[in-house]
């Protein structure tokens, strides 16, 4: 198995983890979590790509609903300060990225010729 | 707001944003398939599989760049509000769009081959040792596993089920995927193109959003540094004489969280200044039928009790406060979500001794 | 934070009147801006160059011998109206597949070849039909084909995958094709290096690696970059063959 293979492959079986969360969460887990889903079965099958793709979290918050660990603190702290770094690393990365880009730029060398440097010194048949 | 959930809770709003949108998208596809060819005076034209690429790239590279400048428009700008109401369908819309992007890609430049395309994709170009000539299709890769992350997480219950502080440090995923797709643009589409039109755009895009993204923060940082509070038993909020009815001061508290201080109908109350749905920022909505209403998506608490009124479920914490004179001062210990706190009239005296 | 006299809007209420025309402009800027960017964008675009599939020719077939260089090329003996004695032709199968296993029983002989031709310029390719109908064996003695070895030069310019460049795809070369080219690089589709000015009369010549190998591997990290290189020179019929030393690669700034 070569490596792009084996990335595939990882993905694959993430993703068929993923169907396979998502089935018993979303039959099961959702009715014992959280009291507006219950009855509610048509906005579903939306949910299925995000337990695919994020199901590990899915499992591990699953389990502090069901245990009750919350700290209800934590819902009503947003992470707010994150925006000043963005407004920071945001801007200078944009940067960053165009400038390198525009110094890789290549253009064609139209000027340069071909230069015979050594003469033929044979014809084979 | 929840009850049950439905796939989407449409309104008029919504209806009319998303119209909106999708014209602006589809005039941008339509113009860019339809009426660039006949324009272009090539001798044989580009391939139709290259031009819809090109097309669905830029269109997608557009999109993601006007959705970025939304966010620090309204936080620079409030009439700007609006744009951010149902920004999500615009995001999930630009993911259809980069995905029809890569798929014409991928059915183009990597098939015809005796290898799986997708293999094909991952081992064709494995330059990754050197810049010029980089496999630049990874930054869009990792761009589009992360819009898909994004839009596949966007319904309202992802939200409550994984609480606004985590869906948010999740959705911050957008800014090293916009620099992705930079970096995917900036080694590989611009290493070849001569017409300098498209370098501009381009250039001009990415760099309004850096700007933006710079002058919302800078903004945000000074109204920080002029709502923080130091440590103390009571925090100093205002004189009562600067609140006016209906509407909120709003302080950073020692701990982190901030709180919002609503005068209403001639009693002070607090609450915390993040609304349970998405933690948009109560204290910069206003009172509407004696409820507050978040400036994001309208999400409405009862200002004494940080419940939402039946049959809505959402709370969020309240704070006790009292009245020093004419000083309007918060407990910092914020009260459980949904907890009642009587709240504290302003005699009429101490509004009108007040200094102005 | 929030004032009285500034416009609020609530999502599932209507706008409120302040905001109404501000919004319309929005509305009107981002609709019309977009419609504006998709033409700029759209008609930016650089011109594809003029190679392509010649479909329009018909099904070409011609009998020549086989050559290995290891590329496949078949020198013309007994031409179409189309194709004269004395071309040479690269041949390729199907996408980015190879025909090196139809042909290298066949080297040295001659063979009858049948596909459809892409050009560009002086670039020529055949992309043979499947099985014993693209390429079969021909009584005869095969004549004796000339190779003119022409030295040691030192030229300016991209190493393409022969196919694309001759018109299987239009842009088939630069940066943002270069996995592509790699992909038919690595079929053994035959490799072209584009030179900046003519050589021996010739924009395009097949490129291979030293003394008869094929294009190696530290070759694919500069597909598509403009580079210059060492190698020599030999013309087989009207194409030019360039054995690239891959040492002496360097990359133009």
């Amino acid at each position: 198995m070569n490596e792009a293979e084996a990335i595939l492959m990882g993905l694959r079986i993430w993703a068929m983890i993923g169907a396979a969360v998502a089935a018993v969460f979303l039959t099961i887990g959702m009715d014992r979590i959280d009291e507006d889903a219950q009855g509610a079965y048509v906005f579903r099958p939306l949910l299925i790509p995000g337990v695919m793709v994020i199901w590990p979290l899915v499992l591990w918050r699953w389990y502090v609903w069901e245990t009750g660990r919350e700290a209800w603190g934590r819902r009503y702290d947003p992470p707010r300060k994150a925006h000043f770094a963005v407004g920071m690393i945001l801007p200078a990365g944009i940067a960053l990225i165009i400038l390198t880009g525009l110094a890789l730029r290549q253009t064609w060398p139209a000027d340069v010729a071909p230069v015979q440097l050594l003469p033929a010194q044979e014809v084979s048949q | 707001m929840s009850v049950k959930y439905t796939p989407v809770q449409w309104n008029t709003n919504k209806y009319i944003y998303d119209a909106v949108m999708l014209v602006g998208v589809a005039l941008f596809l339509y113009v860019f398939l339809y009426a660039a060819p006949g324009i272009l005076s090539h001798e044989r034209p580009i391939d139709p599989q290259v031009h819809n690429a090109r097309a669905f790239g830029a269109c997608a590279f557009v999109m993601l760049t006007v959705i970025l400048c939304i966010g620090p428009l309204a936080r620079l700008d409030k009439r700007f509000l609006p744009l951010l109401y149902n920004r999500r369908h615009f995001g999930v819309m630009t993911v259809f769009v980069a995905l029809t992007h890569a798929s014409y890609i991928l059915n183009w430049y990597f098939a015809f081959s005796s290898s799986d395309k997708f293999e094909a994709l991952l081992f064709a170009n494995t330059s990754y040792s050197q810049l010029a000539g980089f496999p630049f299709e990874v930054f869009g890769i990792f761009a589009l596993l992360v819009l898909v992350i994004l839009s596949a997480t966007s319904h309202d219950f992802w939200m409550k089920f994984l609480t606004p502080p985590v869906w948010k440090r999740i959705h911050y995923l957008i800014y090293p995927a916009y620099l992705s797709v930079v970096a995917h643009v900036s080694l590989g589409i611009l290493q070849d193109q001569q017409n300098h039109a498209f370098t501009v755009i381009f250039i001009g895009g990415a760099v309004a959003v850096g700007v933006l993204h710079l002058m919302a923060a800078l903004h945000e940082r000074r109204a920080d540094a002029a709502i923080s509070a130091e440590t103390a038993e009571w925090i100093d909020i205002c004189d009562v004489s600067e609140m006016s009815d209906g509407f909120a001061k709003i302080r950073l508290l020692p701990a982190g969280d901030r709180v919002a201080v609503y005068l209403n109908n001639g009693t002070l109350s607090a609450i915390s200044n993040a609304c349970a749905h998405q933690n948009g920022p109560l204290g910069e909505g206003r009172i509407i039928d004696c409820l507050v209403t978040c400036p994001w998506h309208g999400f409405q608490y009862d200002v004494t009790s940080g419940q939402s009124p039946a049959p809505f479920t959402e709370k969020v914490p309240t704070y006790n406060l009292r009245l020093e004179g004419t000083r309007v001062q918060v407990d910092p210990a914020a009260n459980p979500p949904g907890t009642y706190v009587e709240p504290v009239p302003v005699p009429d005296h101490a509004a009108q001794e007040a200094p102005a | 934070m929030s004032d009285k006299n500034s416009p609020f809007f609530v999502g599932y209420l209507s706008a409120p009147r302040g905001l109404r025309t501000f919004l319309l402009v929005a509305c009107v800027i981002f609709v019309s801006g977009l419609g504006g960017l998709g033409l700029a964008l759209g008609v930016a675009q650089d011109d594809p160059g003029n190679g392509a599939f010649r479909f329009d020719y018909g099904r070409q077939t011609v009998t020549g011998v086989v050559e290995m260089t290891p590329y496949p090329l078949v020198r013309v003996t007994e031409g179409s109206e189309r194709i004269a004695v004395g071309q040479t032709l690269m041949l390729s199968g199907q996408g980015k597949n190879s025909v090196i296993s139809r042909t290298a029983p066949l080297e040295g002989q001659l063979a009858k070849v049948s596909g459809v031709i892409l050009d560009r310029g002086d670039l020529e390719m055949m992309q043979l039909r499947g099985g014993r109908n693209g390429i079969s064996g021909v009584e005869g003695e095969a004549p004796a084909m000339q190779t003119e070895q022409l030295g040691r030069w030192r030229l300016a310019g991209e190493i393409c995958d022969g196919k694309c460049l001759a018109g299987a795809m239009r842009p088939g070369r630069g940066i943002a094709h270069k996995a592509c080219a790699n992909l038919c690089l690595l079929g053994d589709i035959p490799p072209v290096f584009v030179t900046t000015q003519p050589v021996e009369g010739h924009e395009f010549l097949l490129i291979t690696g030293p003394d008869g190998t094929a294009l190696p591997e530290s070759a694919y990290h500069h597909v598509a970059q403009f580079i210059s290189l060492e190698g020599e020179v030999e013309r087989r019929g009207d194409l030019l063959v360039l054995r690239m030393d891959p040492d002496t690669v360097e990359l133009i700034r």
